[in-house]
């Protein structure tokens, strides 16, 4: 057996010791990791088991789970499921309008709150803009929902009363049930709760701008519009790509937000993966459960693979993968 | 040393670029506030109907809202379940992540890469919804909240952070402990963790604020009302109707506002003190030049 050689941190050449040796000299550390391994086996790697109900008829019996081996059929059922097609198309347009929609105007409020020369109203304004991103989805939809309601208590159809954009005649808009107006109140919403939470890592990097460059600028005369054009915002562009990248890893998440928000008559335009998959499990008085896992395979495939396309472009782009 | 610098301080001049930029912000303030407002100031406001008022005038005044919250014991058992799942979460998530994210940095200790791909294969491949829900189902921990702090207790993601705040930490100091005699669990107790308060700060909020906010797993997993928690109980109150009788003659905007201010509270009365935490544990994960 070849004995490597190891490097001390005092720089003294020494024999490494055999691997029993170096583990048992480790042993607390490994007791140390014990509950975590048993809480991902358990919470994670036991589910991923369950990717198997995907190719098997499965039914709840006295007995358990029964499971019938069936191939592939449910995958034949769900690309010929139009509703299916319909919830992968709006996964991948939801999340990606919503991503770039909140990655600009993020990037347009940290910009135009770096300029501002008092500290005083930035932190103040910091703190404003971050305290929505700390309510839950469920609030933020039954805020909204509140006020968008079409009854007499909805402050939105008040005003466009008030301000005669709705006439006598006409009736209350009921925004979030519409299928004109769900995915623009949605992103409305998306751009309310997070823009101020993702300026966080833009303004981190601003922060980090060598003022020397804007004294430069100044000196050959720059004016304000034209140091933010050609100092701040180049600076910000590794940063912009690097939350494009991670975000879009997270593409085939999307769930909580549009689970809390949508209702039947927008399910056209609003149903992403996840929400299809769950109506199919738990709204339905038979759940066909591998079915319903078989949606889910696909989408963590899709997932995976995104995420692992994300990391190579993180690694050429900055040196350093996502995972 | 008074000094007469050779030159004079620049004039302060008012630019019109930075009057737009202060309006703009104002207004932009007000967008997010205003929402807030609303629900704060009807939440105290008895009138059914809608009307624009920054404060309910002092007829409409009244508690109702919160008192019938506190009274009803389909409404303050969820809030309690919440509290009680948010403190334990944020513990569980805390000593999970520690101890992982300690074990990684063991940059000795055979087998690491092995425990940190164990770990990073579950950022990139889940079993999904429906084959986790079986398996709990299986595991009969459906229709209790303590499933709420199990699901959370494990993330990755949480992990890594911690991870990376570890690596921070000088490895003089642990080969210092090591010689002193110090076990790896002294090492852990007595020097990593007093060196990590702001980092533990950080990622304990983010596991409270996780836990408090989630309202899909309770969907999910959990039917029996006694084991709800309040953002469940308050989205099946104000989206499907299913407000509970009350002793009040409470109006039902009231009631709903005063559930969203409950359910809000926590954070929002916590969240200025506690900014610097929020916003370092969102640095400590992304950049990281």
């Amino acid at each position: 057996m070849s004995k490597k050689k190891v490097v001390t941190s005092t720089g003294v050449e020494v024999r490494q010791k055999p691997l029993a040796m170096r583990m048992f000299n480790h042993i607390g550390y490994y007791v140390m990791f014990l509950p975590v391994a048993l809480f991902v086996l358990v919470m994670n790697y036991w589910p991923m088991l369950g990717v198997r109900y995907a190719f098997h008829n499965t039914k709840f019996t006295t007995k358990g789970l029964s499971l019938e081996w069936c191939g592939l059929d449910h995958f034949e059922k769900m690309f010929a499921t139009d509703a299916f097609w319909t919830s992968f198309f709006n996964t991948l347009e939801l999340s990606i309008m919503k991503l770039l929609i909140t990655t600009f105007t993020a990037v347009i409020v940290s910009v135009f709150l770096n300029e501002m020369g008092n500290l005083f109203a930035k932190k103040t304004l910091q703190t404003i803009i971050y305290l929505p991103h700390f309510m839950s989805w469920a609030v933020v939809a039954a805020i909204f929902s509140l006020f968008l309601s079409p009854s007499s208590t909805g402050m939105v159809n008040e005003y466009l009363r008030d301000w005669g954009i709705l006439a006598e005649t006409d009736k209350n808009i009921y925004f979030l049930a519409s299928q004109g107006w769900w995915r623009p109140i949605f992103y409305i919403i998306n751009i309310w709760k997070e823009t101020g939470w993702g300026t966080i890592i833009f303004l981190a990097t601003l922060s980090g701008i060598n003022p020397e460059l804007y004294e430069a600028a100044d000196i050959d005369g720059a004016t304000r519009l034209q140091k933010i054009r050609f100092v701040t915002m180049p600076a910000l562009g590794n940063t912009i790509l690097t939350v494009l990248i991670l975000n879009l890893a997270k593409v085939m998440n999307m769930f909580e937000s549009v689970f809390v928000l949508y209702n039947p008559a927008v399910y056209e335009v609003s149903d992403v993966c996840a929400t299809y998959i769950y109506r199919q499990t738990f709204a339905v008085a038979m759940p066909n459960y591998g079915y319903t896992t078989a949606v889910g395979l696909f989408r963590s495939l899709v997932g995976c693979f995104l995420v692992l396309v994300c990391n190579w472009a993180s690694k050429k782009v900055r040196g350093r993968g996502i995972i | 040393m008074a000094e007469k610098t050779a030159y004079r301080k620049p004039k302060t001049k008012i630019h019109l670029f930075d009057v737009m930029n202060y309006i703009i912000f104002v207004i932009l303030g007000l967008l997010i506030l205003i929402p807030i407002w609303k629900v704060v100031s009807d939440s105290f406001n008895a009138v059914g109907v809608y009307q624009f008022k920054l404060w309910p005038s002092k007829e409409y005044f009244t508690f109702d809202g919160y008192r019938t919250i506190f009274e009803t014991s389909k409404l303050y058992r969820p809030f309690i379940n919440s509290v009680v799942t948010t403190i334990v979460g944020a513990l569980l998530g805390l000593v999970l992540s520690t101890l992982g994210g300690y074990v990684l940095v063991q940059f000795e200790m055979p087998g690491r890469g092995l425990l940190a791909y164990f770990l990073l294969i579950t950022m990139v491949f889940s079993g999904g919804m429906i084959p986790e829900y079986l398996c709990m189902r299986q595991l009969g921990l459906t229709d209790n909240m303590w499933l709420l702090v199990l699901k959370h207790g494990i993330n990755v993601y949480n992990l890594v952070l911690m991870r990376n705040f570890f690596e921070g930490i000088p490895a003089s100091l642990y080969e210092a402990a090591k010689i002193d005699g110090c076990s790896p669990m002294g090492i852990f107790f007595k020097i990593v963790l007093p060196l990590s308060k702001a980092a533990l700060a950080s990622i304990g909020l983010m596991f409270a604020v996780t836990v408090w906010n989630d309202y899909s797993t309770v969907k999910i997993y959990i039917t029996t009302p006694e084991q709800t928690n309040f953002q469940y109980q308050l989205r099946n109150m104000i989206m499907d109707g299913d407000t509970p009788t009350t002793s009040y003659a409470v109006s039902q905007n009231t009631l709903y506002y005063s559930g969203i201010v409950m359910a809000i509270l926590p954070f929002m009365a916590l969240y200025p003190f506690l900014q610097k935490y929020f916003v370092k544990g969102v640095n400590i994960g992304a950049v990281k030049e």
